[in-house]
């Protein structure tokens, strides 16, 4: 794993290369203008302690988190269960009223109702009324979001299909899996339009199948240059969409960091087709064969992955595979490191 | 405050807890209760309309209020340990349109629940010589209005307290607002000024449920002037808003963690 990743860096940073410059241009502004020129979403210096029992006793429940989303971003809030994720989102979206900090949705104050026009949001178990089907649900939310009437059965459909629930939307939600109850949970998410998308745990308690459906989709809204905010526990899920994340650990925000600024910190697969005794005897570059590859493989047919750390040794790997006359079956590129980074700030916890 | 908003949150409410078993189960039940009166009816000689609008008139009121508490107890936490509420409230809907949508679906549902039973009732009525009146109609609207202030009251408390608590402090005071004017009446007549402090204190800080009380009077033939119903629904009215405005200043507050 390249080294080059790894940041050092344990306090709360404010990414603020995406913030857009908030002086006005020529011709005075309007207020939409200048919403529509700040970040999606901009968090300072949020604070939230709870008391609990009949103490009231105070329980931290997350401290100083800032963080900024530019539009069209994708923002990864990771943590173990209890790290503040569900708490930070819900002073988002003023659920949970902070003691101290701002929050700036798309351009406007968090507590403005108005705010949350353009914000979907899915919690982190979606379960809705259980005698309605899944199309007077969304009848329902879509009357919630003031989509005009004429437009709702249209939009309706649209977001089934884009969920793939378009068969199943006249079955009451108690006959729903949990899958189903997830899928229609971003259907409502996605029904009024959003700029600003709010996820907690998107994939908890889907298969590996609908984590793939649910992955794809959100990276086609990343395409149409929706904003999204998701939190997971899970790194590989959110280590392809995320442009940047933020790792929570005890209500601190411990790393904010872009990881566009990783660029070529992928780790690449490579296969040869051609059986092991041949590949260990093709004279590869040492690293390539990470340690003990040789012992396990020595016997076997399945030749062994070789492994290049970055785009500099794919491209000696190749070349040294096309001198021994190897041919390569397939190269798959991995962005390592953000389960590096995550297992890093955590492993802090026990020299703390 | 949107009329969409707080129509389509009471169109949900209703529809969900129509669908709900539990309510075709009291329906049920108070089906049983009235056929129940026709078996009882035989036993008395002479009173058997009296008997069988007095059961059930009562069987109305017990019903009607199971199904305020029960469903309006649990209303904010069983959504909001679901989850459905956040889902709610991250949409541009205010908190207060939300408690209103609730309560108006709530209502809603039990109206429909006092028209259903109403039905039956006269229904059986006309099976009993004589007992058939129009005149039920004023005790049918004044139970929907005492059984309207009992849900702002589950509102309330549901906006604070757990689901059983809710359930027990609205039951507490059905029961109290029903005794509110004979607490009032033993304080006056007592020597101290503490007790009779007390007792105003008491009448005061309940709604007097004795107002939508006019069953027995149209059971015996007694009169109910138009004046008394005005006033009882001003009364009402008054009460049920003073209730939600309380809840939604409670509410506005609240912590929605689930």
């Amino acid at each position: 794993m390249s080294r080059q990743l790894l940041v050092e860096k344990m306090s709360p940073v404010v990414v603020d290369a995406a913030m857009a410059p908030g002086a006005g241009s020529l011709g005075g502004p309007t207020a939409d203008d200048r919403a529509a020129a700040e970040p999606a979403l901009r968090v300072a210096d949020l604070t939230k302690s709870f008391r609990s029992g009949f103490a009231r006793r105070r329980l931290r429940g997350i401290e100083g988190v800032s963080f900024t989303v530019g539009r069209g971003e994708v923002y990864a809030l990771l943590g173990h269960n209890g790290a503040g994720k569900t708490t930070t989102i819900g002073c988002l979206l003023d659920l949970v009223r902070p003691e101290r900090g701002e929050v700036t949705l798309l351009g406007r104050d968090h507590r403005d109702r108005a705010s949350r026009a353009r914000v979907g949001y899915l919690p982190e178990r979606p379960y809705f009324f259980d005698y309605l089907t899944g199309r007077e649900l969304l009848e329902f939310y879509a009357d919630l979001l003031d989509v005009p009437r004429r437009e709702r059965t249209d939009r309706i459909d649209r977001v089934l299909r884009q969920v793939d629930m378009l068969p199943d939307a006249g079955r009451r939600l108690n006959k729903y899996s949990k899958g189903m109850l997830q899928r229609l949970g971003l259907a409502q998410a996605l029904l009024g339009d959003p700029e600003l998308l709010i996820l907690d745990e998107p994939m908890s308690g889907l298969d590996p199948l609908g984590r793939r459906e649910v992955r794809s989709l959100l990276q086609e809204l990343k395409r149409q240059g929706t904003t999204i905010v998701l939190s997971s526990h899970i790194v590989p899920d959110v280590e392809e969409l995320a442009d940047a994340v933020g790792i929570l650990r005890d209500g601190r925000l411990v790393l904010n960091q872009r990881l566009d600024s990783q660029t070529g910190a992928c780790t690449y697969l490579v296969r040869a087709a051609a059986p092991a005794k041949a590949v260990l005897a093709a004279g590869l570059p040492g690293w390539a064969l990470p340690v003990g590859t040789a012992e396990d493989s020595a016997g076997s047919d399945t030749p062994p992955t070789l492994l290049a750390t970055d785009a500099e040794k794919l491209r000696e790997l190749l070349d040294a595979c096309h001198r021994a006359g190897l041919p390569v079956r397939t190269v798959e590129a991995q962005r390592s490191g953000l389960e590096d980074l995550f297992m890093r700030t955590h492993a802090q916890r026990t020299v703390v | 405050m949107t009329r969409r908003h707080v129509t389509a949150l009471a169109r949900g409410t209703f529809r969900e807890t129509v669908r709900d078993r539990v309510f075709y189960l009291v329906a049920v039940f108070g089906f049983v209760m009235l056929a129940s009166t026709t078996v009882l009816s035989p036993l008395t000689i002479g009173a058997q309309g009296k008997i069988v609008s007095d059961v059930g008139l009562a069987a109305m009121v017990v019903l009607g209020l199971l199904v305020v508490v029960f469903v309006g107890s649990g209303m904010v936490r069983k959504e909001l340990d679901k989850g459905t509420i956040t889902t709610i409230l991250a949409k541009p809907v205010g908190r207060r349109e939300y408690l209103l949508g609730k309560f108006l679906g709530l209502n809603l549902t039990m109206a429909a629940m006092l028209a259903v039973m109403g039905v039956m009732f006269l229904l059986m009525l006309l099976m009993s010589p004589g007992a058939f009146s129009l005149r039920f109609l004023v005790a049918f609207y004044l139970t929907f209005l005492e059984l309207s202030v009992v849900t702002a009251v589950v509102v309330f408390f549901s906006t604070c307290v757990s689901p059983v608590l809710a359930a027990v402090f609205t039951l507490g005071v059905f029961v109290a607002g029903h005794l509110s004017q004979s607490i009032r009446d033993f304080g006056s007549l007592q020597e101290g000024v503490v007790t009779q402090a007390a007792s105003t204190l008491v009448y005061y800080a309940l709604p007097n449920l004795e107002v939508f009380n006019v069953r027995g009077a149209v059971v015996h033939g007694d009169p109910v002037t138009i004046a008394h119903v005005a006033l009882a629904t001003l009364y009402g009215v008054c009460w049920a808003s003073l209730l939600l405005l309380l809840s939604g200043a409670v509410f506005s507050r609240r912590e929605l963690r689930g």
